[in-house]
């Protein structure tokens, strides 16, 4: 009923050029042109997936997975390297979905570098340099096997993981993430490598900012 | 006709009631009606002036009362329904202290009840202060007292918010209660006549300005009194630490999510079907609309007759009404309900 | 306020929390950034109050994470919480316990899903079977661990040795309670108080002696946002979301913060010394800014452990301002030692906020 209610609570729609309600109304128009062009836009990648929208939708809508489930679609399509927000799609892959792959862990410390997260802080800069002695202090099992905190996760394990991630398509998804952001990447002329973080497009969808997201 | 007079029991005294028990008894019939309070006029008592033309509620009440002079009715107050039992010749009819009645035809008049506003949980009510209902407004301006916030100071900026309790399926009820528009547009004309210096805004979804002079009534809260109406449903109400209220809305035709203080909040509260009419209904075989307000057998013929022969409905037990067409469907329910027992005689006497 | 009105809310949304044998799984950011506190929340459900918790230690990421930045699918987010499930029915236990709010949320979304649609669950089965060989049975229980602190809060209560009481003052101590989104936000049933008015936080800190603020920004969202604060681009978001709850409880002068969820207390400790070092400023009147806490940390505070024990040094925003409003004594020197004693070097200080 455009009632606004979840424009009315949205964070991204205080923050950014943005307005969940009009999204909601594009894709129930149906309209194939406009519904493309959303897909291809910055629009669908401000949304924080906070789901205070589910809270108070009177029709029992959820903005915020509707933009999950077009999210999804802009990269099965390779829409999402047409637009800055979305080419970002590379680097939380080869940051994020590569370590779950690798240590069984979506955020571990070992990825949390200082330079990458100055707003981490002096203290983070501290726990970096001392990392395993700190965390035995605070009872943590650091890379260590058995259960506990950080603890090691055994390649058999690391292992099922995988299985999981092919049998489930997730596999599929990393692939074509990688895909259409090397064609990006190429097209850009910038240079790429085949895994990791180290590699000149994954600087620039890091930390690219054109200034223009929040007019 | 010699025969003694069919016996009609109508039950509750708003003006559904009354009306149809003034109608009736007009046309010869013997009524009673049986109201749960100690007194009749149902929520007619609560209101100040009606919409559209900011009519004294009293000069109805009057009215009601006046029609009973010809043939009046028996009227029995503090008499409570639980229960309506369909019989073949008669129906009976059960108090909550257990005498019966019987009757050959039973209209059911309970009313509404106003939604609890407690139950939209992010608006606050009776959890922060100031804000206030539409019909604690109606008692406020009914009593006469100049409305202040509750640490007694003169509220500067007022807002209403439409659609509390209807059009919302978080708290049940998907339909519209119909009548909340108008008298958003209503008191918010008597706020700014009581408070001139006040910036009064209504926060609404549509404007259902269905009525006649309506819509006129509408324009003249805009251009005569400066109210303004903003496009966007309040999502959350908040209190600040001066005790005024935040609230947030989008301004839908602007694109924009905004946040703005206020001093008092009036919720405008959709109708649901009065408590008690659930089980009246139940146990007289009848059937439910999908906002559980008792269905009659069809929209446009037989508005006032249900799936139970000899039980009628008539008003606001059935849909959302404002007090005129309370009135208009009392009268037709009448006439329903004429018809009805002359083709039973004439059944009979074949 | 009419307090009576919130209580009536909370008695409304009360929900089954089971009363022992857990299944525990850990949360990435907890483990990362406050792993003090999931050691003490094993200590006192262990130590303290003898409940039976059981950690297997095959469990991984849920990947909850890589669902909301959209680059792993919902099918297989469900199977890897489906493995979960699995390695919960093999251990013989019935009732599971995600240390993570964004786990809690993701489990509550799947067990709802495979309610509303059957065919799901069997499809998830059916994949967890090719990829793992492993089956499952659902869990009886589904509740965040916070959930268990605030269900036991009145015998932690009775075994505390502090309150949250201002020693020099006598009064109760002012705390903003911050719960993360996905706890109620998704379904208001699954949380103890409901969505609008949620109790598991404020319920521990009324029964520890403290008093509860609410301000205008309560129930707004800390600004995680997942890719916002991931990638180095978007952090804009991120930090104004956090501003913005700052600028509204300044004036109710909290005398410390509190988050269930990890992510939450993570940024709004890091997120003041962001704000002060850019624009000079802090929300507290002494330049240190307001202490932030999770719960297992101010659970433990109450139990009378050691600040350093917690974990409370490895916060940004100095807690000693905090500790001393308390009346807990803390070494300072052995603030940043290790577990040996062993000196490790000290983090620099920051150039504006003061710690």
């Amino acid at each position: 009923m455009n009632c606004g209610v979840c424009t009315a609570i949205c964070p991204a729609a205080e923050f950014y050029h943005y307005d969940p309600r009009v999204i909601c109304d594009t894709v129930q128009s149906k309209d194939e042109k406009l519904i493309e062009a959303l897909l291809r836009s910055e629009t669908i990648w401000y949304c924080g997936e906070c789901m205070s929208c589910k809270t108070r939708c009177p029709r029992g809508n959820t903005p915020g997975f509707v933009v999950m489930a077009l999210r999804k679609l802009s990269q099965e399509l390779g829409y999402f390297t047409d637009s800055e927000k979305g080419r970002q799609q590379f680097a939380i892959k080869r940051a994020i979905g590569e370590n779950i792959l690798r240590s069984g862990y979506c955020v571990h410390p070992d990825i949390v570098s200082p330079q990458m997260h100055p707003e981490q802080g002096p203290v983070w800069d501290w726990i970096s340099r001392n990392t395993p002695e700190i965390m035995e202090k605070m009872g943590s099992n650091y890379k260590q096997e058995g259960a506990g905190g950080l603890r090691s996760i055994a390649p058999e394990v690391l292992e099922e993981l995988n299985q999981i991630f092919e049998v489930t398509g997730c596999h599929t998804m990393f692939d074509t993430i990688e895909k259409y952001s090397k064609e990006k990447a190429d097209e850009l002329g910038i240079e790429i490598s085949d895994e990791g973080i180290g590699n000149e497009y994954f600087m620039t969808v890091f930390s690219e900012n054109n200034g223009i997201h929040n007019i | 006709m010699t025969k003694t007079p069919q016996h009609i029991i109508i039950i509750g005294g708003g003006p559904a009631g009354l009306e149809a028990a003034s109608s009736l008894g007009a046309a010869g019939y013997k009524v009673t009606v049986l109201e749960k309070d100690e007194k009749t006029g149902g929520k007619l008592n609560l209101w100040y002036k009606l919409f559209p033309g900011f009519r004294p509620s009293g000069e109805v009440q009057e009215y009601l009362a006046n029609g009973h002079k010809m043939n009046p009715p028996e009227i029995i107050t503090n008499a409570e329904v639980v229960s309506v039992l369909p019989e073949t010749d008669h129906h009976k009819v059960i108090l909550s202290d257990g005498k019966a009645f019987k009757a050959d035809v039973v209209l059911i008049a309970t009313g509404f009840q106003v939604f609890s506003a407690e139950k939209k949980e992010e608006y606050g009510y009776k959890i922060y202060d100031n804000i206030i209902t539409s019909v604690d407004l109606e008692n406020q301006l009914k009593s006469g007292n100049p409305v202040k916030t509750v640490t007694g100071a003169t509220p500067q900026r007022i807002a209403f918010i439409h659609c509390v309790g209807s059009r919302d399926k978080k708290v049940g009820n998907i339909y519209c209660s119909r009548v909340c528009c108008i008298t958003g547009v209503k008191q918010a004309i008597e706020m700014k006549e009581h408070l001139p210096k006040a910036e009064i805004f209504n926060f609404y979804m549509d404007m259902r300005m269905f009525g006649q002079n309506f819509e006129e009534l509408y324009i003249e809260a805009q251009q005569k009194w400066g109210i303004t109406f903003i496009r966007g449903r309040v999502s959350e109400i908040a209190e600040n630490i001066d005790g005024s209220l935040q609230l947030k809305a989008e301004d839908t035709l602007s694109g924009r999510p905004m946040k703005m203080n206020f001093d008092l909040v009036v919720l405008l509260v959709g109708m649901v079907p009065a408590l008690g009419t659930e089980a009246i209904g139940k146990s007289a075989g009848l059937a439910f609309t999908s906002g559980n307000f008792l269905a009659s057998n069809d929209t446009h013929f037989n508005q006032n007759e249900t799936c139970t022969p000899g039980i009628f409905v008539t008003g606001t037990c059935k849909e959302p009404l404002s007090v005129a067409e309370t009135l208009t469907d009392a009268r037709a329910a009448t006439v329903r309900i004429i018809s009805w027992l002359r083709e039973k005689e004439l059944e009979s006497n074949n | 306020m009419v307090l009576e009105g919130k209580k009536r809310v909370w008695e409304d949304y009360q929900k089954e929390i089971a009363d022992d044998h857990y299944f525990y799984v850990r949360s990435c950011i907890r483990q990362t950034f406050f792993p003090g506190s999931e050691t003490t929340f094993l200590r006192i459900m262990r130590d303290d109050l003898g409940k039976d918790v059981f950690e297997d230690a095959r469990h991984t990421t849920c990947t909850g994470i890589g669902y909301h930045t959209d680059i792993v699918p919902l099918d297989t987010t469900m199977t890897v919480i489906a493995r979960h499930f699995a390695l919960m029915t093999e251990a013989g236990y019935t009732n599971i316990i995600p240390s993570c709010v964004t786990s809690f949320g993701l489990y509550t979304e799947v067990l709802e899903t495979w309610k509303h649609f059957p065919e799901t669950e069997a499809k998830i089965r059916d994949y967890l079977w090719k990829a793992t060989k492993r089956e499952f049975k659902i869990p009886e229980n589904l509740v965040h661990t916070s959930d268990i602190i605030y269900k036991f809060r009145n015998q932690i209560k009775e075994k505390s040795k502090v309150s949250l009481i201002n020693k020099k003052t006598g009064l109760p101590l002012k705390v903003v309670e911050h719960i993360g989104c996905h706890y109620a936000k998704m379904f208001p049933t699954s949380g103890v108080g409901g969505a609008e008015f949620p109790s598991v936080l404020s319920g521990m800190i009324e029964s520890w002696g403290g008093s509860v603020i609410d301000y205008p920004e309560r129930r707004h969202c800390c600004g995680f946002g997942f890719r916002q604060y991931l990638v180095m681009a978007n952090r804009g978001y991120s930090v104004s979301n956090s501003k913005k709850k700052f600028e509204s409880m300044q004036p109710y002068q909290p005398d410390f913060i509190v988050a269930n969820c990890p992510g939450c207390s993570m940024f709004l400790d890091r997120w003041q010394y962001t704000i002060a070092e850019l624009e000079g400023i802090t929300y507290d009147n002494k330049g240190m800014g307001i202490p932030v806490l999770t719960y297992e940390e101010m659970a433990g505070l109450v139990m009378g452990y050691s600040p350093w024990e917690l974990g409370l040094q490895l916060h940004q925003v100095s807690v000693e301002p905090l500790l001393d409003k308390l009346g807990i004594e803390y070494n300072k020197e052995e603030k940043y030692l290790g577990a040996h004693g062993q000196k490790i070097g000290e983090p620099q200080k920051p150039q504006f906020l003061i710690v």
